[in-house]
């Protein structure tokens, strides 16, 4: 059925052997009825010999309205593979925790295989659904036949970008908050901040339903909510005695390796000091029968969390200790802080310089103090060990405040 | 260019909502789920409180997969698992049924096509990684192939669950490290090794040159003017190769088949379990980019792997094995040289150097 | 207020800054901001400047661009085919 010639690929040949699953040999098996996915193994061949990439970057492309969810992309050899001359990403955003139906994927699937190349990424590291390569002709198209679907685009340039979370309670009993339904609440919340990109660079938000953090959003996103609990932690001493009895050995393998030396295992029962206990999942990951969080539960907000560019990595840092992420009010004590901060950021911000960069550099404590959040032991390791302050008052000679 | 559209359009509805994804008997137990548990490598089960059980089968997969893989899995979903499935963060599949007697023949289907069953509890599961030469204008090498290439060695860790505790790995294709590569237990990622080249003659036409030289951490940018254009020069001492400037600025190529390369960095992770949050750190300052199969990195990211292996307690990440045994003993059990490079002399570098007598000899 | 400052003005108003300085500054959403009520004074607000934006958006007058950052800009002026 091809009419367009099959590329001769020996080196990406090669990676069509092995165990793992092969991207090589999928991609030569569309390649049959897809040009572009033959151009982009001849491109990604030459790479191979050439040993550099061939491809450009920028342009302006996008569906009309939308600064975001629409990423250009070009060929740097367009002689010679021009069904990838031009080759654009279109980010689709994903449904909370990635959960689907095989109905909605072959939804997904038969919009892509008819205006584009059928090649994806399930998913991209901020979370959507990638379409990997098509025209600008196709974008309107695209889009039309998503949003019929109800489908929308996710973000991309200085905009807030797909929001995404863990399965949370959808199917972990550690979750301490609903980390599907914020995920889902702020995404809708904040359509036009992510669609049309007016900050100083980009926003990322994740949220992890505990602090096993499986979405590595203290990593990875401007703003990480953490689930976390207040009260104790949970004990089921007769699911405790039956991992003893299963021949576990508590002592070496739970409560000896507690970070914070809060629990003790007296042979039969285990005692935690709660007071103690900095939440660190530990002792709940290796007995998840026995241990569980506690039921007084929220999160713990961070901020500004980034990859190395341009200032050096940063984890988030904390920003609020506990948050109780409140469901029957929408959620708003979390929107009323979002405003403050982004408030802050719009005056205060500079181009492509993240907010965990643009906290570093005005101060966390200035930082704090703008967007009304008392500062707290909690927002630091130690208090500071440098004797540089910058005093903002001191007394008059005759009395009176400066 | 777009197209003006016919129809009125819809815009800003946001994705669909997730409810409509859940599996009934997810549905019935959100919220209310008591414990799980791995009943062999890949397979886990979760309990609810009312006792409803829901096994998850969780399958590898290369991220860059064509719409006829996703309707693959969708058919196995429409067999087993009532139409339901979803993807990780890790970018695995997982078919998730409540029939237990689903597993085996689910299992077997999945084989059968050539996808691998694993990566959960004690394993090495899938390498989270960016899009290399597949896709990306700053790759310094191609994550697909170094992924494919690697997972093919470490197969054996993912299908089963023998190592003292998780292991993740990630790769990304620069600097700019998409993918979170900076807190992983093994980190994989493209450099660039030679400062820019710059195409004088077009930097006025297709660069802002005051956004240019405001985009280098280091400021090793500085307008110039070369035969009467307007351009800029790098001062070649400043530049650590972070490629910002050609996100900027397209006349400034970076990639440079010669000197790009691999370098590997150990001991990173984001859970808070035990220890807080680290990043990682370096372990081998360049290695070559040799594909299709990097051998290189995949033999040196084995003996990381075999010496974590061997050496680590239960429940001891990649970071906290080492933090405990110290760097000495790891550059000693891994056989890698330490060099100058290793030493940080970036902004806040004497953080990092040692500062107490306490030796092991 | 009597002598409010309409959408479609603001909108306008934005729209001839960007023509008016193609080629020589980008402007990012929040500049454009800064810009009309540095003009208007308390006579607008963001929000004002928000649904402006969104309607000169809609409307294809402006497109957004991507360089390092999202700025606004005239359809066609640059990227896409532009080659090295
Ligand atoms: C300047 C242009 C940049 C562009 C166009 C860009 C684009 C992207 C894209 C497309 C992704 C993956 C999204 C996906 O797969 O859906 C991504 C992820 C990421 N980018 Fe960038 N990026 C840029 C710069 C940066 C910079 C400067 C940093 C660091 C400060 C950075 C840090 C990250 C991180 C950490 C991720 C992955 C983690 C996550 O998903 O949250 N990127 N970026
Ligand atoms: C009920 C228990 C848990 C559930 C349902 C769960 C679920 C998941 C899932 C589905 C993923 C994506 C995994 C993959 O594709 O390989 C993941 C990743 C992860 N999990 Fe969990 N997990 C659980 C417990 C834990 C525990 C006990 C830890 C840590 C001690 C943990 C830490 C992580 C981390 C760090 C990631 C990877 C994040 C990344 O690097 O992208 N999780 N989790
Ligand atoms: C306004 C700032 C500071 C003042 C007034 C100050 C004052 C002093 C004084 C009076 C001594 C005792 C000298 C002696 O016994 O001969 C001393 C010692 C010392 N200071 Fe400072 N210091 C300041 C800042 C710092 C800072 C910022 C550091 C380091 C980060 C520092 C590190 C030391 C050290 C290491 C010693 C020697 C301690 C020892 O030998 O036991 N000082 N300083
Ligand atoms: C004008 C500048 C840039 C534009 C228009 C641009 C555009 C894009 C686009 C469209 C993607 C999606 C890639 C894809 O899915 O194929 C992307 C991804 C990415 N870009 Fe850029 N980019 C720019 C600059 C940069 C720069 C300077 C860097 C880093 C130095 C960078 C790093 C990345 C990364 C890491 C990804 C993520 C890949 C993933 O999904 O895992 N970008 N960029
Ligand atoms: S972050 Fe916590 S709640 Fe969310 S899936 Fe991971 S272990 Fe479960
Ligand atoms: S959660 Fe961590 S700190 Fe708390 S008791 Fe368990 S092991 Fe100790
Ligand atoms: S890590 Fe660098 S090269 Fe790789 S996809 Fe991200 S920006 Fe592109
Ligand atoms: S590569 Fe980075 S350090 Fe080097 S000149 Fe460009 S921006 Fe500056």
């Amino acid at each position: 059925m091809a009419n367009h010639k099959l590329r001769k690929t020996p080196l990406l040949d090669d990676l069509q052997k092995g165990p793992w699953p092969s991207f090589v040999k999928d991609m030569k098996q569309i390649a049959v009825r897809k040009p572009m996915v033959n151009d982009l193994l001849g491109q990604l061949e030459l790479s191979y010999k050439e040993r550099v990439g061939h491809w450009k970057h920028g342009g302006l492309v996008g569906v009309i309205g939308y600064g975001g969810g629409v990423i250009g992309r070009y060929s740097d050899a367009p002689e010679q593979f021009p069904d990838v001359a031009h080759f654009h990403t279109i980010r689709v955003n994903q449904p909370s925790g990635w959960f689907y139906t095989s109905q909605a994927l072959r939804d997904l699937c038969d919009i892509w295989e008819a205006h584009g190349s059928g090649m994806t990424n399930m998913h991209g590291s901020t979370g959507d659904c990638v379409f990997l390569g098509t025209t600008s002709e196709e974008l309107e198209p695209i889009f039309a036949k998503l949003t019929e679907k109800d489908w929308d685009l996710g973000g991309s340039g200085s905009d807030v970008r797909t929001p995404s979370c863990c399965n949370g309670m959808a199917r972990c009993e550690y979750a301490c908050y609903d980390t599907m339904d914020v995920c889902y609440n702020i995404t809708m919340e904040y359509q036009d901040e992510l669609h049309r990109p007016a900050f100083p660079y980009k926003w990322k938000f994740k949220f992890s339903g505990c602090p096993n953090d499986c979405v590595a959003s203290i990593a990875r996103s401007d703003l990480s909510v953490i689930g976390t609990w207040r009260d104790d932690i949970r004990i089921d001493q007769a699911a405790v005695k039956a991992y003893a009895d299963a021949g576990m050995d508590i002592r070496a393998d739970v409560t000896r390796k507690c970070p914070t030396a809060c629990m003790r295992y007296d042979g039969k029962e285990i005692h935690v000091n709660n007071k103690q206990c900095n939440r660190c999942m530990h002792c709940i990951n290796a007995m998840p029968k026995a241990l569980r969080p506690g039921k007084d539960t929220g999160a713990t907000i961070l901020i500004g969390g980034k990859a190395p560019i341009i200032e050096g990595a940063l984890l988030s840092s904390v920003l609020v200790p506990f948050m109780k992420m409140d469901k029957a009010d929408d959620y708003q004590e979390f929107k009323d802080l979002m405003e403050r901060i982004w408030d802050f950021w719009d005056d205060h911000g500079v181009n492509r310089e993240r907010i965990g960069e643009c906290i570093e550099r005005v101060g966390l404590g200035n930082f704090l103090e703008a967007i009304e959040v008392d500062p707290k032991p909690e927002h630091v390791k130690h208090p500071r060990t440098n004797p540089y302050i910058f005093y903002e008052e001191y007394f008059e000679d005759d009395g009176t405040d400066a | 260019m777009a197209t003006q559209p016919s129809a009125p359009r819809k815009t800003d509805i946001g994705p669909p909502h997730y409810e409509q994804f859940l599996h009934p008997v997810i549905k019935k137990n959100y919220g209310q789920w008591k414990y799980h548990d791995y009943l062999k490598p890949g397979v886990m089960v979760h309990v609810a409180e009312s006792g409803d059980k829901i096994y998850s089968v969780r399958v590898g997969s290369p991220r860059l997969i064509s719409v006829d893989v996703i309707r693959m899995f969708a058919d196995l979903a429409d067999k087993y698992c009532d139409g339901y499935l979803r993807f990780t963060s890790r970018n695995n599949v997982e078919l998730m049924t409540d029939k237990e007697k689903n597993i085996d023949p689910l299992i077997k289907d999945i084989q059968a096509q050539g996808y691998p069953v694993g990566g959960t509890g004690n394993s090495i599961s899938n390498i989270i990684h960016t899009q290399g030469w597949v896709h990306c204008h700053s790759a310094a090498t191609d994550v697909s192939g170094l992924v494919k290439a690697t997972m093919d060695e470490l197969y054996e860790y993912f299908v089963d669950m023998k190592l003292p505790y998780k292991l993740k790995l990630a790769a990304a294709c620069c600097l700019n490290m998409c993918g979170a590569v900076h807190c992983s237990d093994i980190a994989i990622l493209g450099i660039h090794r030679r400062p820019p080249k710059i195409k004088d003659e077009q930097v006025s036409r297709v660069c802002e040159i005051p956004t240019t030289v405001s985009s280098c951490p280091t400021a090793a940018i500085r307008p110039t003017t070369v035969e009467g254009k307007q351009t800029v020069k790098v001062d070649d001492d400043r530049c650590m190769f972070c490629a910002n400037c050609y996100t900027v600025c397209p006349a400034m190529p970076i990639a440079d088949a010669l000197n790009d390369g691999i370098s590997l960095w150990v001991g990173g992770k984001v859970s808070n379990a035990r220890s807080e949050p680290m990043f990682t750190k370096l372990a081998v300052p360049f290695l070559p980019n040799n594909p299709p199969r990097w051998p290189e990195v995949t033999d040196a990211i084995k003996k990381i792997v075999e010496a974590y292996a061997g050496d680590a307690h239960n429940y001891e990440r990649l970071g906290e094995w080492i933090e405990r045994i110290g760097w000495p003993k790891f550059f000693d059990m891994t056989g890698f040289e330490f060099t100058k490079y290793h030493i940080d002399d970036f902004r806040h570098a004497a953080e990092t150097f040692a500062r107490s007598a306490q030796i092991k000899f | 207020m009597s002598d409010a400052v309409t959408t479609a003005q603001i909108a306008d108003e934005m729209y001839n800054l960007v023509k008016e300085y193609s080629g020589k500054k980008r402007f990012k959403s929040s500049d454009l901001t800064k810009e009309i009520i540095g003009k208007h004074g308390d006579k607008v607000n963001k929000k004002d400047c928000k649904a402006a934006l969104r309607e000169l958006m809609d409307s294809g007058r402006c497109v957004y661009g991507y360089a390092g950052g999202s700025f606004i800009a005239l359809p066609g002026e640059e990227g896409a085919a532009k080659s090295q």
